[in-house]
């Protein structure tokens, strides 16, 4: 009898343990909402003020539209038109006449999960602790930002001044608003006092008591998956903000070894939202048959923001003294070929979006008289055109190698992108043809890239010729962050440089003109400055664009859920997978295929 | 005994020897790769950051933190003094977990998987081998040309083919992962099912490829052992066939024994492709992506973790042939 007391009494322990540690065992189908291409590796922490979380799904993202599943920024960034809409913040941002000074107020309702107001000092401490830990927040806008201050729930941003007293740059003063998830001043506190106040204690904390203001928070996160579950207390469901939670309960990403795998998952049904690149996505649903989608029926399929570049390295003669050079060789690509093999049509053709520095949204393309450069720009495969402009230059094939030479020299050079980019890599192949057409040998290279980062963000790099990197996608202090990065001069010289200007070219009158648009509003004058800024890019083509590309790509499976945006479903929910920017908007309107 | 003693004498001053040019090179390798880790962490920090100053000011950060700065030889002797403490490092890749934590999360499954596949792959192979040295005929002609198949499968080919068939194609096994993807770990009979299922393709793409190695290594042991010297005299002495077998087989399994062994010490570089195909949690696709990130820490310590299973297995077997190989035996106590 004894012994069986003590039987049942294990077995009934064993239930309970088990009780407490299945509490959610199933994630099921038609209340959570399957992501892939976006988590890479296990999350590392859940700290909001830390640094390389590698928590893609809850902290992530930049300017161009931050993730708002489990932390919030003052406003939502929309990429279509450029919108800047009030999440925890109003939407009454206003600058002071000479932009030194941007106020706003925080929404009465924004509340912290512990049910706390969401208030200006927490905006405050949000900037300040970024400062004195140095982490993204605080080392990316300190150059911009002087001081946060704020009286309740008024907020005021006070611009850095330049030495002429004009502020350094409000332009990204308003990536702040749009890129900054902001951290309760409470939870940071206690951060800071059980890291003993050291810096590098504070950034490495895991994090997992966090506060957080979003509608979602971690449920389960191991090397397999991450799993985000609804907070049913959201603020958000207040009728200043969505007047409803999103639809799905949970928000799941399964970490996949690569991209093939992410995308078998997906045309198993398995993963709702992707992205990643698919090449001929078209097929998922004309051939295979897949109740798969993008955000416009037809190529390009999904809404470009960025331009993958080819960099021309100043540090070699042959590329900075020969402006003929850097132009034939930009003017004989095949564009068109690039596009339908690296992109499978996933990108307009330079014909259809004439190249300048904008990306192809409307937004951006207005910013530019497209008649004065017309004569400028060119659509590639232009090989007559390309040994024209060589032989003017004096670049010929006097030894009658078939290669042009420079100073007695055979013209040689090699194009470069990591191994294993695939669409980059066909690319590069394409250029390297481009010069056998024009007398110039081009030898296509790709390390590992490990190797290619280290070289490629060396200022003084004489390794690779003709390399590639992607500027800036989209933000509110675009185009000029990626006009700048084409342009400007300020990364010249500068060590381990992630930050713009990758063939380190120099022109002080583009300088000059980079320094006047973050302070000019007039819309006239502003378009004028982009406009000579265009002419000089196409005229000295320190880089070439090779075609345009999403920032983010957006396939969808609707075999469980659907009604996610689409291009002309006019509510012009951008496609930025349900969770970034303004595209967040899309979980609130979901529904399940079978009611 | 005097004999012994200096056998395993000899063999673990060889065995320090070589651990601690092992270590050496652990060290070293990775770090003559020409990247810079810490340039690619400054890389994911500086996403979106435009102020050339700031990154920068990152980068000195990760370089102070990392110690990279500092002169090789430096970094190598923090790296040893940390290496008794059992300390392996921070991730660079992975930063801020420690290297010893992503192992511990991964070796688990690495070991589940392996260890029986290379188990199961060599007792059938050599069993078929065996089978195939003895019965011949039939048997034999249509075995070798299925293993020599199997054994020349590369092993992505074997996974890849696996996948597509029984994931991709007819359904009937899951696609990826080390349990179901809407399931979160717990003690039920629908997970362990789940994390079951999950095994088999990833489990049999490793089998397959051994069995075809082994059975073909087995079968020419076989077939040199059944016509060597000493069994034609067994047989004219009138030994019983069983016993004969017997002798045979104890013969042509040493061989294999030692490549049993040496499949162990290596297991965790063998998992690499069947963790990849079928993102199957596990230190061979830890192992990878640390190589391509140029994670020192993390390399060093999975090529650590190699060399010493390798190592101890090699120690272990040299140890034990000194008792059951006469051969050795003699060899020992000639010298």
């Amino acid at each position: 009898m004894k012994k069986l007391l003590c039987l049942v009494l294990a077995l009934m322990l064993a239930l309970a343990a088990i009780g407490a540690v299945a509490e959610v065992t199933d994630l099921p189908r038609n209340e959570t909402l399957y992501f892939a291409g976006q988590q890479w590796g296990s999350v590392n922490s859940w700290n909001i003020i830390g640094t390389n979380q590698n928590n893609s799904m809850a902290i992530a993202g930049g300017a161009s539209g931050y993730r708002t599943l489990m932390f919030e920024t003052l406003y939502m960034y929309n990429f279509m038109n450029g919108d800047i809409i009030g999440l925890l913040a109003n939407d009454d941002y206003a600058w002071n006449d000479d932009m030194t000074a941007l106020t706003f107020t925080i929404k009465d309702a924004a509340k912290w999960s512990d049910g706390t107001p969401v208030t200006g000092a927490d905006v405050v401490r949000t900037f300040d602790i970024g400062v004195e830990i140095g982490n993204g927040t605080g080392t990316g806008f300190k150059g911009y930002i002087d001081s946060i201050v704020a009286d309740g729930n008024t907020v005021t941003i006070n611009a850095k001044l330049n030495d002429e007293g004009q502020p350094v740059n409000p332009l990204k003063v308003l990536d702040f608003l749009t890129g900054t998830p902001i951290a309760q001043a409470a939870w940071i506190d206690t951060v800071v006092e059980r890291c003993g106040g050291d810096a590098v204690t504070i950034l490495n904390d895991p994090g997992e008591d966090v506060v957080w203001s979003g509608p979602y928070t971690k449920l389960y996160a191991d090397d397999q998956k991450v799993v985000l579950v609804r907070d049913d207390n959201y603020w958000g469901q207040d009728e200043s903000m969505w007047g409803k939670l999103p639809v799905p309960k949970y928000i799941a990403h399964a970490i996949y070894a690569d991209n093939p795998a992410g995308e078998n998952a997906l045309k198993a049904g398995e993963v709702d939202v992707c992205q990643q690149f698919i090449g001929n996505v078209q097929n998922l649903w004309l051939e295979d048959g897949l109740p798969i989608s993008t955000y416009y029926e037809e190529a390009p399929y999904g809404v470009c923001l960025t331009m993958p570049t080819a960099w021309y390295n100043f540090n070699l003669p042959v590329l900075a003294e020969n402006p003929a050079l850097r132009k034939a060789i930009a003017i004989a690509v095949d564009y068109d070929t690039i596009i339908a093999n690296a992109m499978t049509n996933q990108s307009p053709s330079f014909a259809d979006v004439p190249r300048s520095l904008m990306n192809p949204t409307e937004g951006e393309q207005a910013l530019y008289n497209h008649d004065e450069v017309a004569d400028l720009q060119w659509a590639g495969n232009d090989i007559d055109g390309a040994n024209a402009l060589l032989d003017e230059a004096g670049l010929l094939d006097t030894d009658g190698d078939g290669y042009r030479e420079y100073n007695g020299e055979k013209i040689s050079l090699n194009a470069v992108c990591p191994n294993g980019w695939t669409d980059w890599q066909a690319s590069m192949e394409v250029v390297a043809a481009a010069g056998k057409n024009i007398g110039v040998e081009i030898t296509t290279l790709y390390p590992e890239w490990d190797i290619y980062q280290t070289v490629f963000t060396n200022p003084n790099q004489t390794e690779y010729a003709i390399y590639m990197w992607s500027p800036e996608a989209a933000s509110p202090s675009n185009p000029w962050t990626r006009v700048n990065q084409f342009m400007g001069s300020e990364f010249v010289g500068v060590e381990n440089n992630w930050s713009g200007n990758w063939g380190q070219y120099v022109n002080e009158e583009a300088d000059a003109l980079l320094k006047k648009i973050p302070v000019t509003t007039d819309e006239e004058e502003l378009k004028s400055l982009y406009t000579e800024l265009t002419k000089i890019y196409l005229t000295e083509v320190p880089s070439f664009s090779l075609m345009y590309r999403p920032s983010l790509f957006h396939a969808v499976n609707e075999s469980v859920w659907t009604n996610f945006p689409t291009g002309d479903d006019g509510r012009n929910i951008p496609p930025a997978d349900c969770t970034d920017g303004y595209g967040i908007a899309a979980l609130y309107d979901l529904e399940l295929v079978e009611g | 005994m005097k004999g012994y003693r200096k056998y395993f004498g000899k063999k673990i001053v060889w065995f320090l020897i070589t651990l601690v040019v092992a270590v050496i090179l652990n060290f070293i390798l990775p770090r003559l790769m020409p990247a810079d880790p810490v340039s690619a962490i400054t890389g994911k920090m500086a996403q979106g950051m435009t102020d050339a100053s700031a990154v920068q000011e990152i980068y000195k950060r990760y370089e102070e933190e990392f110690g990279t700065n500092k002169p090789l030889i430096e970094q190598f002797l923090i790296f040893v003094k940390n290496l008794f403490r059992g300390d392996l490092g921070t991730s660079f890749s992975q930063y801020p977990r420690k290297v010893s934590n992503i192992i511990s999360s991964a070796i688990g499954w690495t070991v589940a998987l392996q260890l029986p596949a290379i188990i199961v792959g060599w007792l059938i192979g050599n069993l078929l081998g065996a089978l195939a040295a003895y019965i011949r005929k039939g048997f034999d002609k249509v075995l070798l040309p299925i293993s020599l198949f199997l054994s020349n499968v590369p092993a992505f080919g074997m996974a890849v083919v696996l996948l597509v068939l029984f994931a991709v194609n007819w359904k009937i096994a899951p696609i990826s992962g080390g349990y179901a993807f809407d399931m979160i770990p717990n003690f039920s009979w629908r997970f362990i099912q789940s994390v079951i299922s999950h095994y088999q393709l990833p489990f049999w793409s490793i089998v397959l490829v051994s069995i075809g190695g082994q059975a073909v290594g087995m079968r020419s042991m076989s077939i040199y052992e059944l016509n060597a010297d000493y069994v034609k005299y067994a047989r004219f002495l009138g030994v019983k066939d069983r016993k004969i077998v017997g002798y045979v087989f104890r013969n042509a399994m040493l061989p294999q024994v030692t490549g049993l062994a040496m499949s162990i010490g290596t297991m965790i570089g063998g998992a690499l492709v069947a963790e990849i195909i079928f993102s199957y949690p596990g230190l061979g696709s830890t192992m990878y992506s640390a190589v391509t990130a140029a994670d020192y820490p993390l390399i060093s310590a999975t090529t650590l973790i190699i060399t010493f299973m390798v190592l101890v297995v090699s120690f272990l077997l040299d140890i034990i042939y000194g008792f059951i190989d006469p051969r050795v035996k003699a060899a020992q106590f000639d010298s």
